[in-house]
Order: structure tokens, then C-alpha cells, then sequence
């Protein structure tokens, strides 16, 4: 190599014969130089940048360094300035290379941050991923944070949320957890708000509860930082004199983060943040990082609490919406209803006076014939069948008119009295008795009078029926949280329940021709007025007969 | 004996009603219409009415006010094939009602029940 005559390296050449550092070597061979590594071979022909990068830190590149200024050449000073001053500036470099990288990752953090936030309108996501950046070592790495919400209606700031851990040890366990998990922020989010959410508020809860400040407290820190719209560094709370006590002894921390949450002049809330376990100083730099955090944050909180006022709002326009079709299609088949009803009175009472004709003249006719006249059986066979196909008129008559209920107040146990009487000599036909066991002094119930007598009647013949030999009904009266119960229990054989289904399915025919509609009819009268119809097995061994009928307002 | 008056457009019923409330023991006389009503009301003494309320263009009912207005010691039962008359103010006015039946019997009841209440 051709060195430059009177150069520094002329003059280094001329003051060392020998060097130890391979410095002075344009070309080297892989082996030649310690300081490359594998993966550097470019450095072993860039002459250059080999000095820049490895020689100067070479402990051999020293030694020569140090022979030359004992050399006492007038350059070796000069050089020695020229050293230092490259070391000086490539550490600078390096450390502006870790500041750079720092920011990168800041950035990145934010941006995967800011991601979450603007893609989420769920509140509870929203808070998780706010509360997480604020305590994760992969964010802010903050020991504790809160949330405080501004409460419109209170115009006061309500402690809502606080994260982080209460004590040392429990510190300890989650950032252990943390350390072995590698999580990205919204998977940390996401457990956070899986496991972790609804345990966190009741933690904290004594802390939240007492953190309330009025909107109206000008003074208050958290107003202050609100009123400024900047995040505020209280330090030495225990003895700031614009700090209240109550709050710092209330936090426990001598330093703490005020960061407000503002959306479009909307005070949306406020975070506070501290470290509690580690006490590791605040700095500007924290408050600045945190500054740049807080709008998405509240921007994020402001729409995700809009979007979850949205949703109650569509769900209960879909309720109504549902319940108008529901309406609608009950008005349609009331309308339906009343016709068919309109039509079958018609029909019935047309049928009426013929069939009472037949009937009565057929009776009138029994009553003048011989008990061995071979026409007898044909007349009474007549009266059955008129008197069978009258019953069958009356339930589709009741039927009918149960479609228009006339609600009025009126005394059950009076009504239930009155039935009792109605049908005192079928019990006695049957040997059946029928007690009443009335709770005294029950207010009066909204009814139509007529119908619930002959869901009374039609549930006592029905009881009749599964007695066989004597036997016993008992009626109990009793109040029960705005309606009057009436349970009507017998003793006979107990109904099987595909039997109880069909009991009360409209129109199947399950009995003889007559009484098929009777209890279905019963449901559904019952039904129209709020009553359900239970049918179920009876303390005394038969079937029990519920119905609950609703209480007169007022009474 | 008491005298019953027994007014129904169905020729049938009147003959039924005449039988059978005649083998219970009592006269009966019957009208088709509610004129022909009035004018058997006006002509003899009469104990009670048994009114049907749909008679044919015409209303029992009317004729009800009618007997009540003219005679209120007239009892009269309201026998019809129609139970939801029994809510109708109307037919309050009445002494008694009775739902049509090919079966007399609670009718007859009624008719002693409420001759024993006009003769107490």
C-alpha cells in the first residue's frame, strides 16, 4: 500500500516498525483481525470503515496508539484528540440509535394501540385495552392506574375502574405471568377482559368508592387537569399544598399521573396512574408518552359508550318493533276471532230453539209413556243426545263470548260459594264433597263474573269425573303478591301428564262429545284475564287445578 | 190456579211451554207476538210472563219496558236461547231469567220461585 509522505499514517509508519493491530492492512484474510465476526466479511477489504468500526476499540489499535505518542512525534497529541473525539461521537451516535429505537417501538405501540382503540366500540374492550396499555410493561409499565368517568347527571367524576396489583407479592405473580406469556397488547386486552375485568372493579372498590370529586371543585387537581385539557405530574403529594390529603393518603403514592380524557370538549373522564409497588420515579418523559395516549383513549371511550347507548336503544326499538308485529298480528286474529265467534253465536242460537224443541217435546213424550213401551228407549236416547248437543252450544257460546271479557270487581269466595250451590246435587249424586277453604277478608279480583263461574263449574265437573267412589274436592282461597290464588284439589285418580297437555290444547276431544272444549276453554279464559291455568298433581293424591286471578287496582 | 202468560214467536215452544206448564199445574195462555201480548195483557188477568227476548222483528226487551211501565206489579222471567242478555241493564228490570232448555225444570222453578215472591 502507498502511504502519502508527511501523513499521520506516514508519520505512525515512520514511529512504529511494528505493529501489533492490524490496522495498517488494506486487504485482510478471514483469521487475520479478532474483532470480525462471522457474518462481517465485507469489514475484512473495507479498510475504512474496518478502522472506524473495529480498530479504534482495538485493544492492540491502543497499544499502537500508546507506542506512537511515546514516540514523541508532534502528531501523535493531534491524533490522539481525533481518536477520542470519533469514540466520543459513535457513542453518541449509539445512544441516538437506542433513543431512535425507543421511539420506534413507542410508535409501533401506539400505532397497534390506536388500532385497537379506533376498531372497538365495546366498552368494556375499550377499557381493557386502555387500563392494559397504562399497567403492561409492554406499554407504559405503570404499577396501578384508574378511571374515573364523568357522571353527567351527578356532574361529578366517579372512580369506575382500577388495575394493577394491591400488594408485592400479588405484583410479583403477575408480572411473572406476564413475563412468560409473550402476548401482543390486544391478547393481553383480551384475557384481561375474560378473567380479569369484573374481578379488578370489586378490588378496588373501597378506593373507586371514595374516589367521587364534584365537577363544581374548580380547585380539585382532577378539575384542574380537565380544565387544562393536559395531563398534570403531582409530586410530592403527602406535602403538595395544591393536593388535598384525603387524596394522597386515599392513593397511598407520593407521586402520581392526573392524565385527562377529553373527546370534542366532551369531559369524558380522567385516568390517574401511579407506582405503587415499585415507587420508581415519574418522569416528564412518562407524562409526554402518556399525553399522546389519552385522546384515543377518550375518543374511544366516548364512542364505545355512544355505540352501547346506540344498541339499548335499537334493542328496544326491536322490542317495540316485535311486540307492534305481535300486536298487529293479535289484532288480526281477535279480528279473526270475533268473527268466527260472531258466526258460531249466530249458529248456536239458531240451533238452540230447535234442539230445545225436540228435547223438550221428547221429555214431554217420556213422561206419558209405560216404563216396558219399547219407544221409551228411543226418547230417552232423543233427550241424551239434545240435552248433550245444548252443553256442547253452551261451551261454544261461551266461547264466544269469552272473547269479549267484562272485567268487574268481584269477592271469589262469594263466587266460588255460588258455584258450590249451582252443582250441590251433582256432588251429591257423585257422594263427593266439596269444602271451601276460604282466606278471609281477600280484596276483590278483576273478573268477568260469568266466565270464571264456569271455569269454577267446568274444573269441578272435570274433578267429578276422576273420582270414583267417594270422594273429596277441596277448595283453598289465599293472596299471593297482587293476585288471589284459587286452588282447587282432589282426590280422585291423578291425570297423566300427556293428558294434563292435551287437557289444555283448544279443541281436541279427549272426552265424550260435550266436554272436550271445556278445559281448554277454561285456559283460555283464564288467559285473557293474565291468569295461567296450572294443572298439576294434588297434596290430597288427585290432580290440583291452580289458577291466579289478578287483584281489582285499588282494593 | 195462576194464570201464565207465555209469549214466544216459535209456534212450537208455545205449544211445548202450554203442555208442559199446564201438567204442572198451571193456565197458560200464549201469545206469538208482542202486540198480540198486549192485547191479551189488556184483555184478562194474568199472574206472570214468560217473555222471549228475540222475537221475530221485534224485541222482548221493549216489551218489557213496556209491561213494567204499564203494570210494574206484572212479574215477568226473560226465557231466551241468549245467556249475554243477562248482563244487559235491560234486562234487569225482569223478575227472573232462564236460559232455553229442552229441560223445563229450572224454568218451572223459577216461575214457583218468583209467584212465591208476588204472592208473599
Amino acid at each position: 500500500m502507498a502511504v502519502p509522505e508527511g501523513s499521520p499514517l506516514s508519520c505512525l509508519l515512520e514511529a512504529c516498525v511494528e505493529f501489533a493491530c492490524c490496522w495498517t492492512k488494506k486487504e485482510l484474510a478471514p483469521g487475520d483481525c479478532p474483532n470480525i465476526g462471522e457474518g462481517e466479511e465485507e469489514l475484512l477489504s473495507a479498510h475504512r470503515r474496518r478502522i472506524v468500526e473495529k480498530c479504534v476499540e482495538c485493544p492492540l489499535f491502543a497499544d499502537d496508539l500508546l507506542r506512537f505518542q511515546e514516540s514523541g512525534h508532534p502528531l501523535s497529541g493531534i491524533f490522539s484528540i481525533v481518536i477520542n473525539e470519533l469514540l466520543d461521537l459513535k457513542s453518541q451516535l449509539q445512544s441516538l440509535g437506542g433513543f431512535l429505537n425507543s421511539k420506534t417501538r413507542e410508535i409501533k405501540f401506539l400505532h397497534e394501540l390506536s388500532l385497537v382503540l379506533q376498531t372497538s366500540v365495546d366498552l368494556d374492550e375499550v377499557l381493557s385495552v386502555a387500563m392494559t396499555a397504562i399497567t403492561a410493561g409492554k406499554g407504559f409499565g405503570m404499577n396501578r392506574a384508574f378511571l374515573l368517568m364523568a357522571d353527567k347527571e351527578q356532574q361529578a367524576l366517579r372512580g369506575y375502574l382500577g388495575v394493577g396489583p394491591r400488594t408485592m407479592e400479588e405484583a410479583w405473580h403477575i408480572w411473572e405471568d406476564v413475563n412468560q406469556s409473550n402476548l401482543t397488547l390486544r391478547d393481553m386486552a383480551r384475557l384481561f377482559q375474560k378473567d380479569k375485568l369484573s374481578s379488578e372493579k370489586v378490588k378496588f372498590n373501597d378506593i373507586l368508592e371514595r374516589l367521587t370529586v364534584p365537577l363544581s371543585e374548580q380547585q380539585h387537581v382532577f378539575n384542574r387537569a380537565l380544565r387544562q385539557r393536559k395531563p398534570i405530574l403531582v409530586e410530592n403529594a403527602f406535602s403538595n399544598p395544591d393536593i388535598d390529603p384525603a387524596l394522597a393518603q386515599l392513593l397511598g403514592v407520593d407521586s402520581f399521573l392526573v392524565m385527562p380524557l377529553i373527546s370534542r370538549h366532551r369531559r369524558i373522564g380522567l385516568i390517574i396512574a401511579d407506582n405503587c409497588i415499585t415507587r420508581k420515579p415519574i418522569t416528564n418523559q412518562d407524562l409526554q408518552s402518556m399525553e399522546t395516549f389519552t385522546f384515543p383513549v377518550a375518543f374511544a371511550l366516548e364512542r364505545a359508550s355512544l355505540y352501547e347507548r346506540l344498541q339499548v336503544e335499537i334493542d328496544k326499538l326491536t322490542a317495540a318493533n316485535s311486540k307492534l308485529k305481535e300486536q298487529q298480528e293479535l289484532i288480526v286474529k281477535m279480528e279473526k276471532m270475533a268473527l268466527i265467534g260472531r258466526i258460531t253465536s249466530s249458529i248456536a242460537h239458531s240451533i238452540r230453539n230447535p234442539l230445545m224443541i225436540i228435547g223438550g217435546f221428547a221429555r214431554s213424550l217420556l213422561k206419558n209413556i209405560e216404563q216396558d213401551d219399547t219407544k221409551r228407549n228411543y226418547l230417552e236416547t232423543i233427550v241424551l243426545q239434545a240435552k248433550q248437543l245444548e252443553d256442547v252450544l253452551e261451551e261454544v257460546l261461551t266461547y264466544s263470548e269469552s272473547l269479549h271479557p267484562a272485567l268487574d270487581a268481584w269477592d271469589i269466595n262469594q263466587l266460588v260459594i255460588r258455584v258450590q250451590d249451582e252443582l250441590s246435587g251433582l256432588f251429591a249424586q257423585h257422594k263427593v264433597s266439596c269444602v271451601l277453604e276460604p282466606e278471609s277478608e281477600l280484596p276483590k279480583v278483576s273478573i268477568d263474573y260469568r266466565q270464571i263461574s264456569y271455569c269454577i263449574k267446568t274444573i269441578l265437573t272435570s274433578a267429578l269425573e276422576t273420582i270414583t267412589g267417594e270422594g273429596k274436592i277441596v277448595i283453598r282461597t289465599w293472596r299471593d303478591d297482587g293476585v288471589v290464588v284459587v286452588a282447587i284439589s282432589d282426590n280422585g285418580t291423578p291425570l297423566p301428564p300427556e293428558m294434563v297437555k292435551t287437557l289444555t290444547t283448544p279443541f281436541i276431544v279427549t272426552q265424550e262429545l260435550g266436554v272436550g272444549i271445556g278445559l281448554p276453554l277454561c285456559k283460555m279464559i283464564l288467559e285473557k284475564h293474565g291468569s295461567p291455568f296450572i294443572i298439576e298433581n294434588s297434596p290430597e293424591g288427585g290432580t290440583q287445578y291452580i289458577i291466579r286471578l289478578p287483584i281489582k287496582e285499588g282494593m | 190456579m195462576a194464570r201464565l202468560l207465555v209469549v214466544d214467536d216459535e209456534s212450537s215452544i208455545r205449544l211445548l211451554y202450554s203442555q208442559e206448564l199446564a201438567d204442572a199445574g198451571y193456565d197458560v195462555v200464549t201469545a206469538g207476538s208482542a202486540a198480540e201480548a198486549v192485547t191479551q195483557l189488556e184483555a184478562g188477568e194474568f199472574d206472570l210472563v214468560v217473555l222471549d227476548i228475540k222475537l221475530k222483528n221485534e224485541s222482548g226487551l221493549d216489551l218489557l219496558q213496556k209491561i213494567v211501565k204499564e203494570r210494574h206489579d206484572m212479574p215477568v222471567i226473560l226465557c231466551t236461547a241468549f245467556s249475554c242478555y243477562k248482563d244487559d241493564f235491560s234486562a234487569w228490570l225482569a223478575d227472573g231469567y232462564v236460559v232455553k232448555s229442552s229441560d223445563l225444570q229450572e224454568l218451572k222453578d223459577e216461575i214457583r220461585k218468583v209467584l212465591a215472591k208476588k204472592n208473599r
